[in-house]
């Protein structure tokens, strides 16, 4: 029992790193129809300006702040620079997936090229341990967990009660009609890009954080788990992400301490495809089974 | 608003051929016609999510053509399309708020707000439910509560009628007449032709792009030929009151 409560305390860690990714993937599909490969790539290379930073002499916390801003930045030029020229020439969905593969792939190996294949850490302040019903938790985890709380926090306020979040919504839901009521749907859009990479940055840094390692793959890996919680959640829905992410999270972490490590991942698939199978639109209905995947 | 020589289309070919006809002021003008005669597209180019190739569309003696669908929402015509028009992942009220998007004075949108749903009770009532969980009837509502938001001088309903049962239809037509009597004009295209011109005060008939007969409801309803074509036999006189 009380191995189990440390495996789940690991799982909350996981969770909470894995929240914050989901829901920003899952907010990138619900208003623009993409399915990002490139994600994990992005959050790589936030946990990397927080790496230049941190190396520079500026502690975590304000690297981690530069980190997400930074991928804030990437995210947004990506969809402007490269997505949406590709789906304005009506590009297939197949191949607009391709192309977010390939600058994916592009981000990972130039910073390769540029770092080498070679693992960093950040320099953090000692922490201590804390104990609670079984569970162990680091000082730095413990504020991980709490940027993730954050950061669901303010999610659901944005999108609950600000004019921007049910905006993003209503592009969500149908971006046709959301224009046909006077709602900016390219400025909507642009908002929701630099959002989901303040995001991907925030789960990059604290990923690296948490694992105390950093090389080119590191968000690339990560982001198998995302997938696997944003659309066990309900592809397109934060909410579902959330959910989504506490139950891969935990699952993760307790099949590799009682198992192995190396099922995390399988573990986690499993429960996806079982999920999928009883419920098929995920844990709340998905955006994409309200609308067209394709337009 | 006048409709003048409009011709219009998709792609490399032309929908609308030389379109013309007058929407009058504090009335309610139906389009009718078969399928492919244009109807859509002439609410698309009426809403500026198309260009016409040529001819003009005046509102209030201001060219429509070259603005964006929301300098065309801010000018007061508002556009309610076919069925599946709500936000169905979003609460009865989220949806009637997102109609309002465009203001942004929060005293006039609450005020507009309370308006709409002394109108049209099932925005209080069903306020927090989803619209999806609204029957075809209610999220129609819905729908014209919605566009009331901006207080719109023109309201342009699409098929109005479609999937409705002939209780709710009254509901909803009688809703239509409440829009007029509140000093609105209404356009609206209609598959149900015969009910959709018997709703209005005058009727435009739509054929291949062009307009083929132009009168009073009652008169494109009673018209032999139009009745043969496109209603199953004219209208009796009596029939039509």
């Amino acid at each position: 029992m009380q191995t189990l409560a440390l495996y789940v305390g690991f799982g909350l860690v996981t969770a909470s790193i894995l929240c914050v990714g989901a829901i920003g993937f899952t907010l990138q599909f619900g208003i623009s129809n993409l399915f990002n490969l490139a994600f994990g790539a992005t959050m790589t290379a936030a946990a990397f300006i927080a790496y230049i930073c941190n190396a520079a002499g500026l502690d975590i916390w304000a690297s981690l702040v530069l980190g997400s801003l930074g991928a804030a930045a990437l995210s947004y030029l990506l969809n402007r620079g490269i997505y949406l020229p590709f789906k304005k020439r009506t590009t297939s969905l197949f191949t607009l997936i391709m192309v977010t593969l390939g600058v994916g792939l592009v981000i990972q190996y130039g910073i390769e090229a540029i770092w080498g294949a070679t693992d960093f850490s950040y320099t953090l302040g000692p922490g201590r341990s804390l104990h609670f019903a079984g569970m162990v938790v680091t000082t730095t985890q413990l504020i991980v967990i709490g940027i993730a709380v954050g950061a669901a926090v303010v999610m659901h306020l944005l999108l609950r009660y600000t004019r921007l979040g049910k905006a993003m919504r209503a592009v969500a839901v149908n971006e046709r009609l959301a224009r046909n009521c006077g709602i900016p749907v390219r400025i909507v859009a642009d908002s929701t890009w630099v959002i989901s990479g303040v995001l991907s940055g925030l789960a990059g840094v604290t990923l690296v954080m948490d694992v105390q390692t950093l090389n080119s793959s590191t968000g690339t890996e990560f982001f198998i788990l995302i997938v696997a919680a944003a659309v066990l959640g309900g592809i397109g829905s934060p909410y579902g992400a959330m959910i989504g992410s506490i139950i891969i999270g935990v699952v993760a972490e307790v099949s590799a301490g009682f198992l192995n490590p190396a099922f995390k991942d399988i573990t986690s698939f499993a429960i996806l495809i079982v999920v999928l199978l009883l419920r098929p639109t995920g844990v709340i209905r998905s955006v994409a089974s309200a609308k067209e995947v394709a337009r | 608003m006048r409709l003048n020589d409009v011709v219009a289309g998709y792609g490399g070919g032309d929908v609308l051929h030389g379109v013309s006809f007058d929407v009058r002021v504090g009335g309610i003008t139906c389009v009718v016609g078969p399928n492919g005669a244009g109807k859509s597209t002439l609410l698309a180019t009426v809403s500026a999510l198309l260009r016409p190739r040529r001819g003009e569309i005046l509102f209030r003696g201001e060219k429509l053509q070259g603005r964006t669908p929301k300098q065309v929402l801010q000018l007061g015509i508002v556009q309610v399309p076919q069925n599946h028009s709500l936000f169905r992942d979003m609460t009865v009220r989220e949806n009637v708020e997102m109609g309002g998007f465009l203001v942004r004075d929060r005293h006039v949108l609450s005020e507009r707000l309370e308006r709409v749903m002394s109108l049209f009770p099932i925005v209080s009532e069903r306020g927090k439910d989803k619209a999806g969980s609204l029957s075809g009837g209610q999220q129609r509502l819905v729908e014209f509560a919605r566009c009331l938001m901006l207080d719109p001088a023109l309201v342009i309903l699409d098929e109005p009628s479609m999937g409705l049962d002939p209780k709710t239809l009254k509901v909803v037509f009688d809703m239509v007449r409440q829009m007029r009597a509140d000093g609105r004009t209404l356009l609206l295209v209609e598959q149900n032709a015969r009910a959709g011109l018997r709703l209005s005060t005058h009727g435009v008939v739509l054929e291949n792009g062009r307009v083929r007969l132009e009168g009073t409801g009652r008169e494109v309803l009673e018209h032999p030929e139009i009745g043969q074509l496109y209603l199953g036999g004219a209208v009796a006189p009596a029939a039509a009151s």
